[in-house]
């Protein structure tokens, strides 16, 4: 550093300082002169791994000229506990826990990516009813993990009666994932080949009640958020995302069809008993925080409708394929990627004939979504970056692996 | 609609000659030198294949090799990009093509041991220096270290 006393924030750390792409590194910048001669610089402010607006153990440093922001850098991996490796290492039956601690808000969906690239490789025929399953758990994961973000979003804006109605509606949703899985998030229920155990009796009714009473509720949500005037003051026009840039960089999910991308795997490779779903899927045009709200709260009505579809149509049937314990995949690779609550999930699954993984990449679409953040908070207001972040649901569990 | 072998062969007829492409359990994947790797995701970009969704490295135990996955979404198709480096070897960053790369490029070369060339931040994303690069093959998951009392 050029000025020793840059290094009082700990900025030393960041070598020759702050930049993001398409830009050299920045530095500490000096304006030489402002208003009335005096001279100014530019601030530093380190923005995490503790703080309550980061959702996890995010880290943002953010440059700063007086309120607005010129430079943001993602620091990552305090969660980093090597997932990818372990699972070289884990038959694949056991492989789901750590799949759950990836995104741990919305673990259904890791597992999944995971069983469905073993069951692609070992060419392993899921029951009908096992796929039927899975979409159910997926589609109330989804809507668990969206109340999560919807919740923390509008904390973000310094709201706190739609967080304790989002988690009313959530522990409804635990509840039911408990009964069913045994566990409110850690699940460890989809397998290679099926589920681990089948719908418990009488699961139906609860989820019924459930499906009757979201819709209203979720009314009640938009209203209390969306309908309000300071909400939109406070999200429309910030943090755009526009087509071009969520291309560029590999955004997936909601954050992606916020910028009219149609674009749903759930869709687009139909996995599970996806193709017999009628569901839409909702996209935003401008791809900014309001169209991202808008996004997720249609996708929590959506998924409410894909889970009243399961419980109508549920097949009879097992619950899993005749697998054997000790499952041993073909050598050769796959991908295979699902509609998570935040993106597309992938595994890029590497088998050398072995009872476990040769090697096992997990795509975490929160990452790509970090870095558009480097790109996208400049240019705004420091109490903004909040908003972007909290818009763009990121998942740091996922996010480090 | 995925791909044929055919199509990719021809998006990279002009720039890559030397590609191999075939159709595997993966999916359509070019198998090409180190040093074209980014003619080859130029020349997938120019044939329409708009967005790089995903990055990651493999220790075959001899050498790393890369896994690049493009997609088109107006075609629906995807790609896959495949080329070799040695240990600790140099990677050219491809985020002037597809700035997609850049924090996979990041966590691929420190867990994989590479260095990165014309990255505009290569520092490590998810571990801390002098961290080993775990997904090494010869980087063990446990040690062993007899605990002693006197």
């Amino acid at each position: 550093m050029s000025d020793p006393r840059n290094d009082v924030l700990g900025v030393g750390l960041l070598g020759e300082g702050l930049h993001h792409p398409g830009e050299p590194p920045a530095g500490i910048r000096r304006v030489p002169t402002g208003v009335d001669g005096l001279t100014t610089e530019h601030l530093i402010i380190n923005m995490g791994p503790q703080h309550p607006s980061t959702h996890g153990v995010l880290r943002m440093l953010i440059e700063v000229d007086g309120e607005e922001v010129i430079a943001a850098e993602a620091s990552v991996g305090y969660l980093h506990r090597g997932i990818e490796k372990l699972a070289e290492h884990r038959r694949y039956n056991a492989i789901g826990t750590l799949m759950d601690r990836g995104d741990y808000v919305s673990g259904i969906h890791g597992e999944t990516a995971l069983a469905l690239a073993a069951e692609r490789l070992g060419e392993i025929e899921v029951p009908r009813k096992a796929q039927w399953i899975r979409v159910l758990l997926a589609e109330l994961n989804r809507i668990a993990s969206h109340l999560v973000w919807y919740g923390t979003f509008g904390l973000d804006m310094g709201g706190m009666g739609q967080f304790l109605y989002a988690m009313r509606d959530r522990e409804a949703l635990l509840d039911i994932l408990e009964a069913i899985t045994g566990q409110r998030m850690m699940f460890n229920y989809v397998r290679p080949g099926g589920v681990i155990a089948d719908l418990p009796a009488g699961i139906a009714e609860k989820i019924r009640v459930f499906t009757d009473t979201f819709d209203a509720y979720l009314d009640e949500h938009d209203a209390l958020l969306g309908g309000n005037e300071i909400v939109h003051d406070r999200v429309k026009g910030i943090g755009v995302i526009d087509r071009e840039k969520a291309l560029a960089f590999g955004l997936t999910g909601a954050n992606l069809r916020a910028a009219g991308v149609d674009f749903d795997v759930r869709r687009a490779r139909p996995y599970d008993a996806y193709a017999e779903m009628d569901f839409e899927v909702p996209l935003g045009t401008t791809g900014d925080a309001w169209d991202r709200y808008q996004v997720r709260m249609g996708e929590m009505r959506q998924a409410n409708r894909i889970i009243r579809q399961c419980i109508d149509g549920m097949p009879e049937g097992d619950h899993t394929a005749k697998v054997s314990r000790v499952l041993r995949l073909p050598e050769g690779e796959v991908y295979a990627s699902v509609e998570s609550s935040r993106g597309e999930t992938g595994i890029h699954l590497v088998s050398d004939g072995g009872d476990t993984p040769y090697r096992m990449h997990y795509r975490a679409p929160s990452l790509f979504a970090l870095q558009a953040l480097e790109d996208v908070l400049p240019g705004h207001l420091i109490a903004d970056v909040v908003m972007i972040i909290g818009s763009t649901d990121i998942m740091l569990g996922e996010t480090d692996r | 609609m995925q791909p044929r072998a055919d199509d990719i062969r021809t998006a990279l007829a002009g720039g890559v000659p030397d590609a191999e492409v075939a159709e595997t359990t993966l999916g359509v994947v070019a198998r090409v030198p180190l040093g074209m790797v980014l003619d080859a995701l130029r020349a997938l970009q120019a044939a329409g294949f708009e967005s790089l969704v995903d990055l990651d490295g493999t220790d075959t135990g001899e050498l790393i090799e890369l896994t690049y996955r493009v997609r088109s979404y107006a075609h629906g198709a995807e790609a896959y990009v495949k080329t070799t480096i040695a240990y600790d070897g140099e990677l050219l960053s491809a985020w002037e093509v597809y700035p997609a790369v850049l924090m996979p490029e990041r966590e691929t070369a420190e867990l994989l041991g590479l260095t990165l060339a014309e990255h505009p931040n290569p520092k490590r994303l998810l571990t801390t220096d002098g961290v080993e690069p775990l997904l090494r093959k010869s980087v063990a998951v446990r040690t062993r270290e007899e605990v002693r009392f006197s």
